[in-house]
């Protein structure tokens, strides 16, 4: 069948910066950014959630930007820089948002958080001092069913300002 | 979730799109792609082939045009809803990008592409119309201009042609004593409106009307001018009774249909509602000071 | 010495009551757990299921040759291809009735979305192109899409062979027609809630594949590993030769405690001998997985002119679409609970659920008792109305204490606390905000609630729980549970840690595999902290008692002044006598005493229910709560705006009261979003709600700061007398919502959810009158 020829046929090489390290992939133009980091990277912390832009659970930074991985196709990605939620932090040091997080139980499934703390993340790189409500319409387009998002905001408070939770521990 | 396979072309010469758009009257333009991907990681559309547009130079500029603003079809929402040049001089466009949907879709949305998809609940072709806004777009054959208000035509349906491409958006000089309103009602922050209204009022020094213009979207096939409100405020006072009556005569001149979120009439009785406050709040900026832009 | 048991543990404790941040957590802020759909196998192919597009419809013909045929396609099964092609049932639990759930439909489709064929290709692309070179022909049959009109005798059958009345249960106790006839005030209203989507964000998923020893091994997202058995039976393969694994949920709800994706992927793997991964897109899950119930409430109610309720009349009709699942037990639940939290001496309820062609419905937090939280708080606000009392008057007058009498006749073990419950609730909201807007209007309202925790007590539910040391000292715990996402195993190891001395963070807990952990029962109905929590503290307390005389020689100490805390066996009193437990474990080893053990808990069990009064023992505790809302009602367009939000719940012990908080708030949040926003409309079997951009669930803008109230009355028969927290908070906001708007806007929506357009037609309806100000006060 055509589809499954086309598939093969159209692949070109992609190369852009993931988390710090330059990745070189093989993408069929209609492979989003979310498939080839999940299944051609191995990139599971970033989710599917819904391929409507909708619930932010696919959420990466490009250049530094939040953006649904799920609406940009991988070849848009190319010679740009893509981090998710791997590379807020490092391997057994955490961001201090992720951190807050964990002290503030602001994640229960975990479904949402990496997108969560990466839109977090560009937002107070922008907004050192926010309010509780400038938290919430950060985070309005990051949909959560665990939580009622009262943790989240709390453990984005805790980080604001200072640039590290101030509250590592739990209240 | 996965699109269907489909031929990409990623041009990074407007000749090179515009021939690519000739020949290939079929193709999708992929600008943001905050509407288009979704659709088609639905199956809902299956295009065969997409003329990628984001590497096109030139289409992500702002700058001022006379009095007004000339924007690119690239500008993205989230350059509408920060950049200090709009803010200073549309405010109405800030305030319209910064209601869209999420960050994430802001980031990579374009003005282009919100208007030649013509959702009919849309921010940004309601604000385009109220402020009277005009449509660069090109084609392999030259480059046409066409109002906002002629360019949306029916639901999800423009005034553009195949092989045609919307360049750009000059937003024209805002006169001084002019203040806008901007008033929608969403059922949840961030969705589509399910009626939205933008007015943009003129007065003069005594607090006349010289000029109103009044848009309301979500309750038609695509957003409409108010042209009997508009009629009813143009050289009077701007009371609160002039207002209402404005507002009174929306209900008339609106189309609304049922769906899920809200029924023909209670749309209908929202157009009123939200026209008056997006009156009463342009009144109110166009009262606060000669000088202060839509 | 006599073995301690948990009750007589010292309080107070070390490690339980302390907010400790769950090892999960941790993970989860990093990006490494793996999600059912982030498991990766070589060979991997993708599934698909091809659904019915039809909610009511004979099918033909099914050709799958064009499909079989295509590139990259391994495999296209229809119900031929399945070798037992039905799901055997026993909907009450009590051997009623049978039934048998087609896996995939043959001959007919009951409902839109409903599963026809199935697909494995190399590529996800693939298969979609293989789904769409299925051809079937169907045959539109009528349908019947309204469960009031499925009782009509004349309606057509979802099933040729039975009626459309699926479950009719009846509760009845002492002369409610005596009782309306004492009554100084009777209110008489129907209510109707929504059909509801658990919208976890983690859509349904599961990788399957045949391992080396010939083991059907499904890692699926489900609530429940149990359902290894059912999938057995449909591949006609001994019980012990399939094997599920649950990592990690991405929230369950109540959403993942059927089957989802299992059945499927396991008979594609199982026909291909390959790994399969099958994810449903989220439109697929919004289109065809069951739902939370509509309910359809008709109650009457009568109190004296003192507020005090005599008699209660309730009709509860409940849409369960086309196949049982767990309808009937939801509708149970309902009946339990349909008079809330109150003592009402004459009672008769009817609770039925009817097949529709409409989209399933089946277990959501909740779980029926929360439907029926806001006909019966709603009824109390109308009563509180008419008597000229407050909200908080006429509810304690009439609040369940201990030793009363629930209307199954069995009588209330614990204390509900309610008074206390309600005041903190109330206290909580604190000054009345100002409006914000010249329309604005702001209004308050409560709502109380009782949720059962715990299976049906003739279910005979049974955890078990294995716990055993390492050589050094480490500690892991093995239990079949799964984990939501609600801290289900953090909470296990905090169990432990407190019983057996050993720090949190130096136990592993094992979780969710049928085949290496002991059966747990699955994660819902609230029960897991209740049964599973007990499980362990009793797995830990025998373990315990084998290694005291151990430690206490080791030490040459009486057993009962030896203790075990921070990894060490010490002498109470005596900080400097203490020794590592790895040298306890060491000097077990020595002398053939055991450091690990299997146990079990086993749930309170009786006999059945009388079937004509609903007389007998039902559910074994019930978790009691108030949550108190402000709102502001925008007079001019209808819109509601949350501006408060306080939620208490007696939880009896918090084992964790970060994790409690969390539950609360994330609860409340829920109900909240069912109040207000969320609706799976269906019209004429079509679901017109197959998008998430049009399924509303709460943003972070939509909702206040939830105030978490916890009240530990030390009443539960939890593991240190905690209650379960999971479901609670779900019930009450509709109905404190709804008194909030009547409070703000003079007016009683009766109808879920309470949109902006419902609001402003009940405004603009609403008869021109004064306002009496002591009405339904708060």
């Amino acid at each position: 069948m055509e589809t499954a020829a086309a598939e093969g046929a159209a692949r070109a090489g992609v190369r852009f910066v993931l988390n710090g390290s330059p990745v070189d992939v093989w993408a069929a133009p209609h492979e989003t950014l979310l498939a080839v980091l999940r299944d051609t990277l191995g990139a599971t912390e970033v989710k599917y959630g819904c391929g409507e832009g909708v619930c932010g659970t696919c959420t990466v930074l490009l250049d530094g930007a939040p953006i649904n991985a799920c609406l940009l196709l991988a070849v848009q990605a190319a010679g740009r820089a893509v981090t998710t939620v791997k590379g807020l932090g490092a391997e057994g040091h955490l961001h201090p948002l992720q951190r807050a997080f964990v002290a503030h139980e602001a994640a229960q499934c975990g479904f949402c958080t990496p997108g969560m703390l990466l839109v977090a993340h560009a937002f107070l790189a922008d907004h050192p001092r926010p309010t509780r409500d400038e938290i919430r319409s950060a985070i309005a387009g990051n949909l959560c069913r665990c939580t009622g998002y009262t943790r989240i905001v709390d453990a984005i408070e805790a980080c604001a300002g200072t640039g590290k939770a101030a509250r590592v521990e739990p209240r | 979730m996965y699109p269907s396979p489909f031929a990409y072309h990623a041009p990074v010469t407007m000749g090179e799109t515009l021939a690519l758009l000739a020949r290939l009257p079929e193709a999708k333009i992929l600008a943001g792609g905050q509407s288009l991907l979704p659709l088609m990681n639905l199956g809902l559309a299956q295009p065969g082939a997409l003329v990628d547009v984001n590497g096109l130079p030139g289409l992500e500029t702002v700058t001022e045009d006379g009095g007004g603003l000339r924007l690119g079809a690239l500008v993205r929402h989230r350059t509408l809803e920060t950049s200090p040049l709009i803010r200073r001089r549309c405010p109405a466009l800030a305030e319209a990008a910064s209601l869209i949907g999420n960050i994430r879709v802001r980031h990579r949305g374009t003005l282009g592409g919100s208007l030649a998809h013509a959702d009919p609940a849309a921010e940004l072709p309601l604000v385009a119309v109220a402020l009277g806004a005009t449509l660069e777009i090109s084609r392999l054959a030259g480059a046409r201009e066409v109002s906002a208000a002629e360019f949306f035509r029916g639901y999800l349906l423009t005034d553009l042609a195949p092989g045609e491409l919307v360049t750009g958006v000059r937003i024209p000089a805002i006169a001084p004593g002019t203040g806008y309103g901007l008033a929608e009602l969403v059922r949840r922050a961030g969705d589509f409106a399910i009626v939205a209204a933008c007015a943009v009022i003129t007065t003069d020094g005594a607090g006349v009307c010289r000029q109103a213009s009044l848009a309301i979207g979500g309750v038609g096939p695509h957003p409409l001018v108010m042209r009997r409100a508009e009629g009813l405020l143009t050289g009077g006072p701007l009371t609160d009774r002039r207002l209402a009556e404005a507002a009174d005569a929306v209900p008339g001149e609106v189309a609304p249909e049922s769906d899920v979120h809200a029924t023909a009439a209670y749309r209908r009785a929202m157009a009123r509602v939200m026209a008056y406050r997006a009156l009463a709040q342009a009144r109110a900026r166009a009262a606060s000071g000669p000088g202060r832009p839509a | 010495m006599a073995r301690r048991t948990p009750d007589e543990h010292p309080d107070p404790f070390r490690i339980v009551g302390r907010p400790l941040p769950r090892f999960d957590v941790a993970d989860k802020v990093q990006g490494t757990t793996l999600y059912a759909a982030d498991w990766r196998l070589p060979g991997m192919l993708a599934g698909r299921i091809l659904r019915a597009v039809y909610p009511s419809a004979r099918i033909r013909r099914i050709s799958v040759e064009h499909a079989r045929g295509l590139p990259g396609v391994a495999a296209v099964l229809t119900a031929d291809d399945v070798p037992q092609n039905a799901l055997h049932e026993d909907p009450t639990g009590l051997g009623l009735s049978s039934f048998a759930t087609p896996v995939l439909a043959a001959d007919r489709v009951r409902y839109q979305g409903e599963p026809v064929a199935l697909v494995a290709a190399e590529s996800e692309v693939a298969a979609q192109a293989a789904l769409e070179a299925i051809e079937v022909e169907y045959e539109p049959l009528p349908g019947v899409f309204d469960a009031g009109a499925a009782l009509a005798p004349d309606a057509p059958r979802v099933h040729p062979d039975r009626v459309n009345l699926l479950i009719h249960w009846k509760l009845r106790q002492g002369d409610v027609e005596a009782g309306f006839r004492r009554s100084d005030a009777v209110v008489e209203r129907t209510y109707r809630t929504q059909r509801v989507d658990h919208a976890a964000l983690e859509p349904e998923a599961a990788v399957a594949w045949v391992d080396g020893d010939g083991v059907v091994t499904i890692r699926a997202a489900t609530q429940v590993i149990e359902h290894f058995r059912e999938i057995a039976e449909i591949l006609r393969l001994p019980h012990n030769k399939v094997r599920v694994m649950a990592p990690f949920l991405g929230g369950g709800f109540g959403g993942k405690e059927d089957m989802t994706v299992e059945p499927y992927v396991a008979l594609l793997a199982w026909k291909t001998r390959r790994p399969v991964r099958m994810l449903w897109t989220r439109q697929e899950s919004l289109l065809a997985r069951p739902k939370r119930h509509p309910f359809t409430m008709s109650y009457k109610t009568g109190a004296t002119r003192d507020g005090r309720l005599v008699a209660q009349e309730i009709s509860l009709l409940a849409d369960a679409g086309p196949y049982p699942l767990l309808s009937p037990r939801v509708v149970f639940a309902a009946l339990v609970v349909g008079c809330g939290p109150y003592r009402v001496p004459n009672v008769k309820i009817d609770a039925r659920a009817v097949f529709t062609n409409n989209v399933p419905t089946s277990a959501m937090r909740g779980f029926g008792a929360m439907q029926v939280t806001f006909a019966y708080e709603s009824q109390m606000d109308l009563l509180a109305e008419q008597l000229g009392m407050s909200a908080l008057e006429i509810r304690s007058r009439n609040f369940l204490q201990k030793g009363d009498r629930l209307p199954t006749g069995e009588a209330l073990e614990t204390e509900a606390a309610l008074p206390h419950i309600t005041a903190r609730a109330v206290d909580a909201l604190g000054e009345r905000s100002r409006p914000s807007a010249p329309s604005g209007r702001v209004g308050r309202g409560i709502a109380c609630n009782m949720q059962p925790y715990g299976r049906t007590v003739w279910f005979r539910d049974r955890a078990q729980a294995w716990i055993g040391f390492e050589a050094d000292g480490a500690l892991v715990i093995r239990a079949g549970i799964t984990d939501l996402g609600g801290g289900q195993a953090a909470s296990l190891a905090q169990l432990a840690a407190e019983v057996l001395g050993v720090s949190p963070d130096r136990i592993a807990v094992h979780i969710g595999d049928s085949a290496l952990t002991p059966l747990a029962g699955g994660t819902f109905a609230t029960r897991q902290l209740y049964m599973s929590g007990n499980a362990v503290v009793k797995a830990a307390g025998e373990l315990r008692a084998m290694m005291i005389p151990v430690a206490a020689s080791l030490l040459e100490a009486a057993e009962p002044d030896v203790q075990f805390a921070d990894n060490h066996a010490g002498v109470i009193g005596a900080p400097e006598r203490t020794i590592a437990l790895a040298r306890v474990v060491a000097e077990c080893a020595r002398r053939g005493i055991p450091t690990s053990l299997l146990s079990g808990f086993q749930g309170e069990h009786a006999a059945p229910i009388d079937l004509e009064t609903g007389q007998g023992r039902t559910f074994p505790d019930y978790t009691f709560g108030c949550h108190a809302v402000e709102v502001e009602v925008d007079a001019e367009t209808g819109t509601v705006r949350v501006l408060k939000l306080a939620a208490c719940h007696d939880v009896g012990r918090a084992i964790n009261p970060q994790s409690v908080e969390g539950q609360i708030q994330g609860g409340a949040v829920m109900g909240a979003g069912q109040a207000l926003m969320e609706e799976v409309a269906v019209e004429a079997g079509i679901n017109l709600t197959t998008l998430f951009a049009g399924y509303l669930i709460p943003t972070a803008m939509d909702m206040p700061d939830v105030r978490a109230l916890v009240v530990e009355s030390g009443e539960g028969k939890g593991p240190f007398s905690a209650r379960g927290i999971g479901e609670p908070p779900t019930g009450p906001p509709p109905a404190a919502v709804a008194a909030a708007i009547q409070d703000a806007v003079g007016v009683r929506l009766m109808e879920l959810p309470m949109t902006p357009e419902r609001v402003f037609d009940a405004v603009r309806a609403r008869p021109a009158r004064p306002k009496n100000e002591a009405r339904g006060k708060v």
